[in-house]
């Protein structure tokens, strides 16, 4: 019995830390290269669930739907965010955090207004159907799917990081704006580069967990929750420090809820990070850059 | 021996080495006295109206929060984003100890008082070690977790639906005025909580919370026991905080904490010392009322008052001056005044 449930564990602490990572590696990205902690992430959430939606229930298909969503997406990122807020209130943080979450209840509510929960959203974004077991777990192919989507991604973006100019100029823009601006880079294209590249993981994530997730207009403040625990647990803008808090919080809770109580999950992460935060004031990658 | 002395705008106190002073020229007070008269006059046109009472009442709460909220985030130099925990705890103690072991209201104030200020004292030390983001994080974590716990603990919390059939704090019988008698209450508890911030920032201890606001180092420098300070201006507007979340228990005899604890609760309050003017303790009010008077006034409009109303808060935190709120419009800043800056991020 014990075996089942270490064997349980094991296999969630992987599915689960996989999503996450997807939920919290646009959060992480924007606070390392913007520097910002942006309360208004749960947007992106809810955008790629009912933008898609939108357009579904207008009568398009699903990958025109996607595009125009994604669009959608880059324009609300980059318009109302990054120009409407962030660059104005830069030297304001508390405005901007202010304002940040108002957008982001406002959008949820707005969603909610279009589409009641009651009215439910389906979204056909099921690649394959049906489960399999690993040892003795039973899962479904479509976490399967996007617990390994959310590594490929995050392979993806590392390589990125690492590899390419652009991910050495971010990554230069994260240990010091000014010097990279003394440098010659073009600061303010890389944040535009950035608020795009942070929009991508979630709304693929949103995607990928539509067939197992509750989707609903409030989704939003949860899963930024995850992200801001992840990225907090992880150290502000850190993604090796994302990486490791990412799988830590899918440990946790996959932990408690096998080997406990499903109900302490939320509660035992929230502690974890609280005395994290408490006797290591930057979380495990403290540093505020990017890698 | 206590003597007193009349100066030009004036009276001064002097007992020992202490000096008091009370000033006698009316601008320094005309307004604020007018001002409480209307808020004393206001139920008597509206007694038929139990609505806008509540409305005014739930105002009053609201400002009763921000007021040592705003003390809190000057005092300590960091913004505080979770004040509800302080709500949350003092409105579970009242209502526990009220609902299974019998308190009277004034022994479940009592223990109110005394269960905040020894969980803030404990966790006062967090305004030592976090500094800027860091503390705003913790700050935000901690009734969230608090929320869980409501949840997990059901059976004693009633984390959905809340606890319910507390002891009214006054009983006149009829319920017109038991509604007159809480706004009469709320707005003593706001004027009382005001008088108090405004003594502070007025007094010595004012001046030391500039300050620490200011820059921490250069306070300690120049001989701020800062730490010391940090740990007061943590710990005083907690209680006061937790006095509120007694206020609701006993008033309107129910208390959950999903209503107060999640962060939807602490955006409105930090949008009213936003909207208010954080540069004055007196911002808060206005502040209040504005976002009391929108929401209410917005939910005739069914369902799309949810995405109107934080619309409006946009376009307002938006237009106002920055900083200064709705309380600079009225009030012109004199060269003088101390006007607190907020930096979430600090070096």
């Amino acid at each position: 019995m014990l075996l089942v449930k270490l064997q349980s564990v094991l296999v969630y602490t992987f599915i689960w830390g996989s999503i996450y990572l997807l939920i919290s590696l646009g959060f992480s990205l924007i606070c390392g290269v913007l520097r910002i902690f942006h309360l208004g992430y749960g947007v992106i959430f809810v955008l790629a669930a009912y933008g898609t939606w939108i357009f579904i229930d207008a009568g398009l298909g699903l990958f025109p739907s996607i595009l125009l969503m994604i669009l959608l997406q880059i324009a609300v990122s980059l318009l109302v965010f990054y120009k409407g807020i962030f660059q104005r209130y830069l030297d304001r943080e508390e405005i901007l955090l202010t304002l940040t979450m108002l957008v982001f209840m406002m959008v949820t509510h707005l969603a909610n207004y279009i589409y009641p929960i009651t009215d439910g959203v389906n979204l056909p974004t099921t690649i394959i159907d049906g489960t399999f077991t690993i040892g003795a777990v039973r899962i479904s192919y479509q976490m399967l799917f996007a617990a390994l989507t959310g590594v490929l991604v995050t392979l993806i973006y590392i390589v990125f990081f690492l590899k390419t100019r652009m991910g050495l100029i971010i990554r230069a823009m994260s240990q010091s704006t000014q010097a990279s601006l003394l440098l010659g880079a073009d600061v303010n294209k890389m944040y535009y580069l950035a608020m795009i590249l942070s929009i991508i993981p979630p709304t693929i994530c949103t995607l990928m967990i539509a067939p197992f997730w509750s989707i609903e207009p409030h989704m939003g403040a949860n899963l930024m929750m995850t992200a801001m625990l992840i990225a907090i647990l992880g150290g502000l803008g850190n993604l090796k420090g994302s990486i490791i808090a990412s799988y830590m919080i899918g440990f946790i809770h996959a932990g408690v809820s096998f080997l406990y109580v499903s109900r302490f999950m939320g509660f035992a992460a929230l502690v974890i990070t609280l005395i994290v935060m408490i006797f290591k004031r930057g979380g495990l990658f403290a540093g505020e850059t990017i890698w | 021996m206590v003597s007193f002395e009349l100066k030009r705008d004036r009276i001064l106190a002097r007992w020992k080495k202490q000096k008091y002073e009370w000033i006698i020229e009316p601008r320094y007070w005309r307004n604020p006295i007018l001002w409480s008269m209307l808020l004393l006059v206001v139920p008597l046109f509206i007694t038929g109206y139990p609505n806008i009472l509540t409305m005014i009442t739930v105002a009053n709460l609201y400002a009763c929060i921000t007021i040592p909220l705003a003390l809190q985030m000057t005092g300590t130099g960091r913004l505080n984003f979770g004040p509800q925990l302080y709500l949350g705890l003092g409105g579970y103690t009242s209502a526990l100890l009220n609902l299974h072991l019998g308190f009277s209201p004034f022994f479940t104030l009592v223990a109110t008082i005394l269960v905040c200020m020894l969980v803030s004292l404990l966790l006062s030390p967090i305004t030592w070690i976090a500094k800027g983001l860091y503390f705003s994080l913790i700050t935000l974590i901690l009734p969230l977790a608090f929320l869980d716990l409501t949840f997990i603990y059901g059976s004693l919390f009633r984390g959905e639906v809340g606890l319910m059939g507390m002891s009214p704090v006054i009983n006149l019988g009829r319920i017109t005025w038991n509604y007159v008698s809480y706004y009469y209450l709320s707005v003593f508890m706001m004027l009382i909580f005001l008088f108090v911030a405004e003594k502070i920032a007025q007094s010595r201890f004012g001046v030391t919370m500039a300050a620490i606001n200011e820059n921490e180092d250069v306070a300690l420098m120049m001989g701020v026991n800062v730490n010391k300070y940090k740990v007061f201006y943590y710990v005083f507007p907690s209680i006061l905080t937790g006095i509120v979340g007694w206020f609701i228990v006993h008033t309107f005899r129910t208390f959950a904490g999903i209503t107060y604890l999640p962060l939807d609760f602490m955006l409105k309050m930090l949008i009213i010392v936003m909207i208010g003017g954080r540069a004055s303790v007196y911002g808060m009010i206005p502040g209040a009322y504005f976002v009391c008077f929108l929401e209410d006034s917005l939910r005739s409009l069914g369902t799309v008052n949810y995405f109107l109303f934080p619309l409006i808060l946009i376009i307002v935190l938006v237009a106002l001056p920055r900083g200064e709120g709705i309380y600079g419009l009225y009030h012109k800043r004199h060269p003088r005044d101390y006007f607190p800056v907020m930096r979430v991020r600090r070096e």
